[in-house]
């Protein structure tokens, strides 16, 4: 970008016009938007501290490995990466519609627009699908000289430490319920129906349970839970929202409402936000999955 | 020449079609191999973990390889993408400016963090022994921090 | 400069608005013009009235808790009449002492000293000063006052809730304010408290982000920064405060909403409530409070700041002087701005926070008495052999100096940690804190009033009921809170509703009948002040001049009634800075004039 005009004996500061060149709408979500990372650092710091009063924390590639109709393979970072790559992909979409509305081309601007409301959605899919993972997961934990099946809940956190006192896990073994001694089987053995187990005596279904093919844990820090739906889910929200905001201005760049404006600039704005999410979304990757 | 709608506005940004388009293009490809060389730190990472005795000062180091490459895409989304490098100086620094403030905010927070960390080892044992993590055994995974060093 | 400012306005993302500018000249509905009022005058007027009704509502609590403290052996069954079960056989239960305090406490500091004191103030003045027609976005102005009176709404709600308003400390700390089982203060009111908070911090938000855009942007022409007035630049390290850290609160609240609601442990670890063990696990109830004081510090001078910048305008005018050392003033309200973000952890020494830690915190702290004093002397260089003329405004102005000085030195005292783990939670923080931030903004804010009034209502208000205030109030506030410091030099801990059992506090039994006495007839001058605004706006003598104080400001260019949009023809443009009072034999020069041939230089 190149300016024009008289930029060098301008007296910025002196009254009667904007010492940034800036229309005060842009400027107040400029501020906005360095408001909404103080609430963002907030939540990413909180979870920093959390995070080193505790002597152990789950490693994030042993939580987020799961892929779409991948079933049970390990496969760490790929998922997020693909969420990732959405998120940036519909960001230069919606740089190329601000860029479009800078020239006052509305056909422009709907296919851009259009396209980063696309990746917008299915950023908020992946999120779906894998929260669901997440919820719904079945991860073998000893808790109270007992097994249990759990998933990663606000409450609940499946990913503490491997168990490696076999003993123990042997004597957990007799405590345990009997729904839960046949999801331990299924979970590994997959010649048999669940209505087959489920006929089993406890004492079969002890005989089946292979401990060498369950990574059985204690339980993790609770919090982990909480900061990752919170936090995800707060960025989430925002996402969700600006994918309205850009419904909207989709809609009224349909109905002629900026051309008969002589100006975008309310697509800049939503565009700022919208890349402010992006924005985000580069830390919150880096603190839950990466480090 | 002034904006059309904007009084305060003194002059407007002329872009130029070709000379933006490969603006954005090379910063999108620079994105996508910065999340890439992130990526592949990150399955390294996991790959010391899973090994024998982990290093943990090369695991801190990619850490914080993976932060500054994190800092440098944050860069290049707010001052390409949200156009905050074409604005004027001062503009720039409002936003600069306050930022800094993140620095004593994030280095006190861990700091007490740790800090706290610390105190429960000493005076809560229960704490210690439940969740300190056994030092001699085969892993797949290891507590992402390490120092449980006396204060 | 032409009529209107900024034709079209876009406002935030999603939400076009077309606003008229039509700068008072057209016909408008009731509605449009009392209630749903873009216009910033207005819209002041609504948060200062707001504001007072909170600040009856919270000075009432005071009154009543006090009663307590004073006369705890005595039964008051006229109590029991108004609030049954809360204050049964005429004693105030302890629930409702707990919720007394905790509300007196938000409200005012939230309330009535950030909403009221800076809503008020940046809403009037701003767009008068700076020389604007309104606020850059008039209707994002008048979203931040009823997102104000949502909170108002739902925070006075909770205290009518069957199980109590929330009665956790003003800073509700968990892991009390977490635990749902902990008493009825942490049932309904609690959660009511917490989403009353997030729609102030809405409300603040949207504020700042106008007060600070326009400011930047909708200056008139030869309205430099540095011939803004002081007043201005105050509101605009307001605003930037106000802006950056009252997000982190956000952050705080929704994740003590989480630890309520969601059975996470954000905040808790290893608790036992009623023989019952939680399965919260791993939070950090240290966490809340470095959030919490985030924000909790910088709102100190949230609440401090317009104070200052209003003071030091008040006493230039009425000292008829040049206010001494504009820059000086101006760097050491930046230092403020800048140390308020450093220094959080000062309210936390006795936390368990990192002892090393804390001691990088109480250098920091120390270093803001450098900025505050520079202040100080500057106000009382400025008065210095000054024409002074004893308005009600400037006996206020001059108050709120040496009640800032007062509590301003006990704050050395608690900003050292090694004489804080002693003071800590003692009646001297108490004191403290009444006296520099409660007490003093209040002096500022009343002085805001009775300075402005003619330009907010075209008449004056009654002087004699103005005197009678100020002495009042100036000498009450010193008896109330002087004798708490040497309370808490003794040991007194605060929020304790009942101290009979230490025999060695028995000895200020009659010195906290006395602090309830005076309490009592302060609260009732309070309202004398009341009844004098609201009967000045109606029946007060009339302003019959455009510039009542011979001000150099521009909000004394306008009419004395102004419409929306402020000035009839064009804006004035400006040609100095406003401090020229008693200047090359001229008493003072507005600045709108231009600056002559032979004037000597500043």
């Amino acid at each position: 970008m190149s300016t024009t005009a008289t930029t060098h004996q301008t007296k910025w500061w002196s009254g009667g016009k904007s010492p940034f060149n800036l229309e005060y709408g842009k400027l107040m979500m400029w501020y906005f938007l360095m408001s909404d990372a103080f609430t963002f650092g907030a939540f990413l710091i909180s979870y920093g501290s959390i995070r080193f009063s505790q002597n152990f924390w789950p490693d994030p590639n042993v939580v987020f490995n799961a892929f779409p109709g991948a079933g049970h393979a390990n496969l760490p970072l790929a998922f997020v990466s693909v969420m990732t790559f959405i998120l940036i992909i519909s960001s230069v979409t919606m740089v190329l519609a601000v860029h479009a509305g800078h020239k006052g081309d509305k056909q422009g601007v709907i296919k851009w627009l259009a396209w980063t409301i696309v990746g917008g959605i299915a950023f908020l899919s992946c999120q779906a699908w894998e929260w669901h993972h997440l919820i719904t997961g079945e991860h073998a934990v000893l808790v109270d000289g007992k097994l249990d099946i759990i998933g990663q809940t606000m409450g609940g956190n499946p990913w503490g430490q491997l168990v490696e006192d076999q003993a123990a896990l042997t004597a957990a073994l007799n405590n345990t319920s009997h729904d839960t001694l046949i999801q331990l089987v299924h979970s590994h053995d997959h010649t048999h129906s669940m209505e087959q187990l489920a006929a089993m005596s406890d004492t079969e279904l002890k005989g089946m349970v292979n401990f060498a093919e369950m990574h059985i844990r204690e339980k993790g820090p609770i919090a982990f839970g909480g900061y990752f739906f919170g936090i995800t889910g707060f960025h989430g929200f925002h996402v969700f929202s600006g994918v309205i905001i850009n419904i909207v201005m989709l809609i009224m760049t349909q109905k002629n409402v900026f051309q008969n404006r002589g100006h975008y600039l309310m697509i800049e704005k939503a565009g700022l936000y919208w890349h402010f999410v992006d924005l985000v979304w580069v830390f919150v990757f880096l603190c839950f999955y990466l480090i | 020449m002034q904006h059309p709608a904007f009084e305060e506005v003194s002059f407007q940004h002329h872009t130029d079609d070709a000379e933006f388009k490969r603006r954005v293009r090379k910063t999108t490809i620079l994105l996508s191999i910065i999340t890439i060389i992130e990526l592949v730190i990150g399955l390294t990472i996991y790959t010391i973990h899973k090994g024998e005795n982990p290093n943990h000062t090369l695991v801190l180091m990619f850490k914080g390889m993976v932060c500054i490459l994190t800092l440098a895409k944050a860069y290049y989304i707010v001052s390409v993408f949200m156009h905050l490098g074409d604005e004027i100086r001062n503009m720039i620094m409002t936003i600069v400016v306050p930022l800094m403030l993140f620095i004593w905010f994030i280095a006190a927070f861990i700091w007490d963090g740790n800090s706290y960390k610390n105190l429960r080892n000493k005076y809560d044992k229960h704490f210690e022994e439940t969740t300190m993590p056994k030092q001699h055994h085969k892993v797949d995974e290891h507590p992402a921090e390490i120092k449980t060093g006396k204060e | 400069m032409s009529e209107v400012t900024h034709g079209q306005s876009g406002a935030v993302v999603a939400m076009p608005v077309h606003h008229e500018h039509g700068h008072g000249h057209h016909e408008q509905s009731f509605i449009s013009k009392y209630i749903f009022s873009m216009d910033h005058k207005t819209i002041g007027k609504q948060f200062l009235i707001t504001g007072m009704v909170w600040a009856i509502i919270g000075g009432l609590f005071s009154v009543l808790f006090r009663l307590q403290l004073g006369y705890p052996d005595q039964t008051f069954p006229i109590l029991e009449t108004f609030f049954g079960k809360w204050a049964a056989g005429g004693h105030i239960q302890p629930e409702f002492y707990y919720g007394l305090v905790t509300i007196h406490g938000t409200v005012l500091v939230f309330f009535v000293l950030t909403a009221g004191l800076s809503g008020t103030f940046a809403n009037l003045l701003i767009p008068l000063q700076v020389g604007a027609r309104d606020m850059a976005s008039p209707f994002l102005n008048m979203l931040s006052y009823w997102f104000f009176f949502l909170a108002s709404v739902i925070m006075l709600s909770s205290i009518f809730v069957h199980t109590g308003p929330a009665s956790g400390g003003w800073t509700m700390y968990p892991p009390l304010s977490a635990l749902r089982q902990a008493g009825d203060g942490q049932k309904i009111g609690t959660d009511l408290w917490l989403i009353a908070m997030a729609m102030f911090i809405v409300s603040s938000l949207l504020g700042g982000l106008n007060y600070i855009s326009t400011i930047l942007n909708m200056r008139t022409k030869g309205m430099s920064m540095t011939r803004m007035p002081l007043t201005i630049w105050a509101m605009f390290f307001t605003a930037v405060l106000g802006v950056l850290s009252f997000p982190v609160l956000l952050s705080g609240a929704i994740l003590l909403l989480f630890d309520r609601n969601l059975g996470t442990s954000f905040y808790l670890s290893d608790i036992v409530v009623n023989g019952e063990i939680l399965p919260n696990e791993g939070g950090s109830a240290i966490l809340y409070q470095h959030l919490f004081w985030f924000l909790g510090h910088p709102e100190v001078y949230i609440i401090l700041l317009p104070a200052m910048g209003m003071v030091s305008e008040i006493l230039s005018v009425n000292s008829r002087k040049p206010i001494f050392g504009y820059m000086a003033m101006l760097g050491s309200l930046f230092a403020i701005c800048i140390l308020a973000f450093l220094v959080w952890a000062h309210h936390m020494f006795v936390t368990g926070l990192n002892p090393f830690l804390g001691s990088v915190f109480v250098l920091l702290t120390l270093l803001i008495a450098v900025p505050s004093a520079i202040k100080v002397f500057n106000w009382l260089t400025t008065l210095w052999r000054g024409n002074i003329r004893f308005t009600p405004a400037t006996l206020f102005a001059i108050g709120f100096v040496s009640l800032f000085i007062s509590g301003g030195l006990t704050g050395i005292f608690l900003g050292n940690s090694t004489i804080d783990i002693h003071l800590h939670d003692t009646m001297f923080v108490v004191a403290h804190f009444h006296i520099v931030m409660g007490v003093a903004s209040f002096f500022g804010m009343f002085a805001g009033v009775y300075h402005w009034f003619p330009k907010m209502f075209g008449r004056y208000m009654n002087n004699t009921l103005a005197y009678m205030h100020f002495w009042v109030t100036m000498v009450g506030a010193y008896l109330i809170f002087w004798p708490m410091h040497y309370q808490g030099l003794a040991g007194i801990p605060r929020r304790y509703l009942d101290k009979s059992g230490w025999v060695s506090f028995n000895q200020f039994g009659d010195l906290d009948k006395m602090i309830t006495v005076v309490s009592i007839i302060v609260f009732a001058v309070q309202l004398m002040f009341v009844f004098n605004f609201f009967y000045s706006i109606f029946k007060g003598r009339k302003v019959t001049t455009r510039n009542p104080w011979g001000a150099n400001t521009l909000e004394w260019t306008t009419e004395i009634n102004p419409g929306h949009g402020n000035w009839e023809g064009e804006i004035p443009e400006v040609h100095r800075w406003p401090y020229d009072y008693g200047k090359d034999g001229r008493e003072y020069i507005p600045q709108t004039e231009p600056v002559g041939a032979n004037e000597s230089k500043h």
